[in-house]
């Protein structure tokens, strides 16, 4: 479980976040939705102190992540796995590489236990017959979920996603979602996806938190956010398509 | 000025957390090794085509200042030797690794910089300084000197072909100039320069790529600006040095 107190975060004049209190079970898939600009990467990465925010807490299992020393907070990075909107995978390295490399650096497993892991993560995420490419020979969507493999390939405890769908087709959109999906409920791990996308949100939210121009406006759950009356969601729903095309 | 300071100031801090202690010795290893390896293969061809010609041409401008008949011809060879060793093997060589291993450095972390690779690795709570800059520092000032004396030793050869096919010194001679007066002092001088050299030509462009933002063009322009930082940056440690321990 991943809690957030009172965060602020200002780019010199500019307040990105304002006072976010949220609560991210554990076992479950939480998506952060809002506006292009509204300040979803901005909050993951102060969860994970790519960021310093300008005040508040982040509770990782009741433990503070911003109060701790750099050894500390190395401790818990080891317990998060990030794909980043854009995959950044290791381009000098293969597929199979990339995936190992959490493993050589965060843990002191054997050379036989880290093939099995490899092998298994891979074949996890269907890309069993990649591993000699290199990041350059792949599709978008290979990427991510190479992305994903290197993410749980150290078994983390909470995972990261930002817009694990942007640039993919609906079908591969879905087949990403529902893996990010099975991956928590698997594990038994705290998960939050950043998305744009609606079909993701009805598919796999199974707790909402709608981010707007910084402030938290408003959560609930899948079921709940087609009833809300909220007028900025709405407008945000409305614009994203979705139920136009429900209806249509 | 201020600008100046900034800079400086984390350039300091950076190469402070490059070296502080790694976190996993083996994979350094690993990767000092693939770096030497590739700095060393890499530069050899160039290096040796520019310091015959070098060689040569220091070789054909001796001879042709001495119009004296007063000084001795194999004092066109104990010039070659001389500026071979002391100053262009060792700066000649750094200004063309700068356009060489410069460039290639700044683009290769700004562009891990931009695509998130390097957030990536501080994710995974490895230190991004150190595992992307230290081996690339650590291979140049192991490998540079060793690339130097290949050169001193491929610019005389140069000197010495054309003693062989021109008749503006003889072979006899220009074989009694390289050898006269020959100071070790001067070969150590010149490799501790190569060696603060190699560490100037690396890291100034690494700290402009790790600081790189944006976009691809960005990196374009941040290599550009290691490569010129880190070439004046040597000739003013080139000057800096030689009247430190020349005189
Ligand atoms: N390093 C930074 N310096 C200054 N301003 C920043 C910085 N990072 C983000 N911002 C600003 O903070 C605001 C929120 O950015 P953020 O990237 O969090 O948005 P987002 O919700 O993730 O948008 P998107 O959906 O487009 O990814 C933007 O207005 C952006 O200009
Ligand atoms: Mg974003």
């Amino acid at each position: 479980m991943i809690e957030v107190h009172g965060l602020y975060k200002s780019f010199g004049d500019k307040e990105v976040l304002k006072d976010i209190n949220a609560r991210f079970e554990t076992g479950k898939t939480s998506l952060i939705i809002g506006a292009s600009g509204s300040g979803k990467s901005t909050l993951t990465r102060c969860l994970v102190g790519l960021i310093d925010p300008n005040e508040g807490h982040v509770l990782y299992d009741g433990r503070d992540f911003l109060l701790m020393g750099t050894k500390e907070r190395k401790r818990i990075r080891k317990e998060i796995g990030f794909l980043f909107q854009h995959s950044a995978l290791f381009d000098f390295m293969t597929v199979e590489e990339n995936v190992r490399f959490p493993l050589d650096m965060l843990t002191n497993m054997s050379k036989k236990e880290k093939d099995n892991r490899v092998a298994f993560v891979l074949e996890r995420v269907e890309l069993s017959h990649a591993h000699k490419l290199h990041p350059s020979e792949l599709s978008g969507g290979m990427k991510k979920r190479v992305g994903i493999a290197r993410a749980i390939s150290p078994k983390p405890r909470y995972l990261f996603c930002d817009e694990p769908n942007s640039g993919l087709d609906p079908q591969t959109s879905i087949v990403i979602d529902s893996l990010i999906q099975e991956i928590t409920h698997e594990n038994d791990i705290t998960t939050l996806v950043i998305t744009h996308d609606m079909n993701s949100v009805i598919e796999i939210g199974e707790q909402i938190f709608f981010i707007h121009k910084g402030e938290l406006w408003w959560e609930g759950t899948q079921h709940e956010i087609l009833k809300t009356d909220n007028k900025e969601l709405l407008s945000f729903v409305d614009a994203s398509g979705f139920l136009t095309n429900k209806k249509g | 000025m201020a600008a100046f300071l900034f800079h400086l100031g984390r350039y300091m801090i950076l190469m402070w957390r490059v070296f502080s202690r790694p976190e996993k010795l083996s994979i350094y290893r690993k990767r000092l090794f693939d770096e030497m390896v590739s700095l060393g293969i890499d530069s050899l061809g160039i290096i040796m085509v520019i310091s015959v010609f070098m060689g040569a041409v220091i070789t054909i401008q001796t001879a042709a200042n001495i119009d004296s008949a007063f000084i001795p011809t194999y004092t066109i060879g104990f010039t070659t030797r001389q500026s071979t060793i002391l100053e262009f093997s060792p700066t000649i060589m750094a200004l063309i690794l700068a356009g060489k291993i410069g460039s290639n450095i700044a683009s290769e972390i700004g562009l891990m910089r931009v695509t998130e690779q390097i957030d990536a690795l501080e994710i995974m709570g490895v230190n991004s300084r150190a595992f992307l800059i230290l081996p690339k520092v650590v291979a140049a000032v192991l490998i540079n000197p060793f690339l130097v004396v290949i050169s001193m030793f491929v610019s005389i050869g140069g000197g010495y072909l054309i003693a062989m096919f021109s008749d503006i010194v003889t072979i006899a001679d220009y074989v009694y100039g390289i050898q006269l007066d020959f100071r070790f002092y001067h070969v150590v001088y010149a490799l501790s320069k190569s060696a603060v050299f190699a560490f100037i030509l690396t890291s100034v462009p690494a700290y402009q790529g790790y600081y790189a933002s944006g976009s691809a063009l960005e990196v374009g322009k941040a290599s550009t600006r290691g490569v010129v930082q880190s070439s004046i940056i040597i000739l003013v440690a080139n000057y800096i040095i030689t009247q430190l321990f020349l005189i």
